[in-house]
């Protein structure tokens, strides 16, 4: 750097110091499609203690939406005996391993590539009719699952924040500024949370991470009879916008999962939305807990009901899934590796003594 | 209670110090009056008496893998308390469970039930908080949705019967209650010859 720019620079930081508010009003977050980048994600597994047979289910990307995420598809080499599989309902895929109890050293390393780009869409603009959902994915999308019931409280919550709207728009952005003005963050919860939003509701403990705070969203517009749906995957490059708390720090990505919404707006399509990184960016975002009306919370809650960056793996939208070959109970969702060893569900939450490593590469080339 | 002062204050200003054991004497009070208050602070919560009627029968593996079922304990009040090793409130709650157990003598069993919980999860919270109740597994839910369990931590107490007579949707102070409440209202502690005490979870 050149002493006149430092100096420039000094007197820039010097500003801003004395005037942090306004030297944030100009705060860009403006995903913007257009360029698209790929990655490699490299996710190694062990079984750290055997005990017995032992099995493993490593998710692969398995969203390929045209405008927005591509999978390059994913390659592995394991010493057990490797089968990729879907989720029937969902199309999400994975990788199934099972070792014999001979075997000691269990380990698999499942190397996934991507394209993916940011989504944005104009939302004041007027949407194209003719975009619309086909009955029976309108209806799957707006069903309940185990821990999102549309019904009940849930229903009657969603009824309470769009009561008087009546397009289809007003009454997903009600729910949108609902959850950003009524949940929180919670840095204790464990992973992104468990997701049982009926739960949330009936206790008013409105704390969680995003598998809470985005299903709440989804729940809450699937019971307005909108589509929605959770998108799950994992953050895989820092924010080109310089939002710490909206990517990641380093290439090892082992514990950057994060679960996403969309909503399907007749006229404009599947809809990305973010709620739930509004609440990370009041919580989370230097210098922390940031007051609601502060730029960056203000530019993160605009931008993210309508678009988000493309530092994002989505890995799939399932929820209740049966791992195959599995005795043990349902996934609420697969975001993370799943192990089992003598028929002991093992803690997907404790990388370190699970074990598994995830880590993230940005390649110049697809 | 005595006071240090600096070196500067003591002996100097008589009359301040008067005034200053006035007020560590107010304090001493306010001390007295918040202590007493706080059994009504910890008792926020309150037994709900239960009047759905019957649950379902229950039988769950517990954390070694061996069925328990909640027939086992006929003769003795019950507590069954469904929970979660993420659930922070629930964390805190299962050492005052077990303290109330052994307050009881055995004339309450506690029977916890972890809800979608990883097994591994549920093994390694346990080694570092013991308990002397059995903990099972409710790995679907399934049990839960059975019992109607809407949040985490939910205790229903049920009577010698297996009756369920309380519940209480959040932690609740078990410190503070005398176990002769659980047995002298809801449950016919007689005739009990069969235990639930399971030393897999110790």
């Amino acid at each position: 750097m050149h002493r006149r720019e430092f100096l420039k620079a000094g007197v820039a930081l010097t500003f801003a110091a004395e005037l942090p508010t306004l030297a944030r009003a100009d705060v860009n977050f403006d995903p913007t499609p257009g360029t698209w980048r790929n990655f490699q994600i490299v996710t190694r597994l062990e079984i750290a203690k055997p005990a017995g047979v032992s099995q493993a289910w490593i998710p692969l990307p398995s969203v390929n939406q045209k405008d927005w995420i591509k999978s390059s598809g994913s390659q592995w080499m394991t010493n057990g005996k490797a089968t990729p599989a879907r989720d029937p309902h969902y199309g999400a895929e994975m990788l199934h391993v099972a070792w014999a109890a001979s075997e000691e050293a269990l380990v698999v390393e499942v190397t996934s590539r991507i394209a993916t780009q940011d989504r944005a869409v104009d939302l004041t603009m007027p949407g194209k009719p003719a975009i619309d959902l086909a009955a029976a994915d309108r209806k799957f999308n707006t069903a309940g699952t185990e821990l999102i019931p549309v019904d009940g409280i849930v229903k009657q919550t969603s009824d309470k924040i769009t009561a008087g709207k009546k397009i289809e728009i007003e009454k997903v952005h009600a729910i949108y500024e609902w959850i950003v003005d009524n949940t929180f963050r919670d840095a204790k919860v464990r992973g992104c949370g468990i997701g049982d939003i009926a739960s949330m509701l009936k206790t008013g403990n409105l704390g969680g991470k995003c598998a809470d705070l985005n299903a709440l969203f989804v729940g809450l517009v699937r019971a307005a009879g909108i589509p929605a749906r959770d998108v799950y995957g994992i953050r895989v490059a820092p924010s080109k916008f310089g939002f710490k708390a909206l990517g990641t720090g380093s290439e090892v990505i082992t514990k950057a999962q994060h679960c996403r919404a969309e909503v399907f707006l007749t006229g404009y399509g599947w809809v990305a939305t973010d709620p739930a990184d509004v609440r990370k960016v009041v919580l989370e975002e230097p210098p922390t807990n940031l007051a609601i009306d502060d730029p960056k919370v203000a530019a993160a809650r605009k931008t993210l009901f309508g678009a988000w960056e493309g530092n994002w793996l989505a890995y799939n939208f399932a929820h209740d899934l049966v791992l195959p070959g599995s005795n043990g109970p349902k996934l609420a969702f697969l975001m993370y590796p799943q192990g089992e060893t003598g028929n002991m569900r093992l803690d997907c939450l404790d990388a370190d003594n699970f074990k598994y490593t995830i880590k993230s590469k940005e390649l110049t080339t697809a | 209670m005595t006071f240090r002062f600096a070196p500067e204050v003591r002996g100097t200003f008589g009359l301040k110090i008067r005034r200053l054991k006035a007020v560590a004497a107010l304090c001493r009070v306010g001390v007295v009056f918040y202590l007493a208050m706080l059994p009504l602070r910890a008792d926020a919560a309150e037994l709900q008496r239960w009047t759905a009627g019957a649950q379902p029968i229950l039988s769950l593996p517990n954390t070694a893998g061996a069925d328990v079922a909640l027939e086992a304990a006929r003769g003795h009040v019950v507590l069954v308390h469904f929970f979660a090793t993420w659930c922070e409130p629930c964390r805190e709650e299962l050492p005052a469970l077990n303290r109330l157990a052994a307050r009881a003598g055995g004339s309450v069993n506690v029977l916890a039930i972890a809800v979608a919980d990883a097994d591994q999860r549920v093994q390694r919270f346990f080694a570092t908080t013991p308990v002397d109740f059995p903990v099972l597994l409710d790995r679907d839910r399934a049990v839960a949705k059975a019992w109607q369990v809407a949040t985490l931590p939910t205790t229903f107490v049920l009577d010698a019967g297996l009756r369920p007579r309380f519940v209480v949707e959040t932690d609740y102070a078990w410190d503070s209650l005398d176990p002769k409440e659980l047995t002298g209202t809801s449950a016919i502690n007689a005739g009990a010859s069969t235990s639930i005490k399971d030393a897999s979870n110790r």
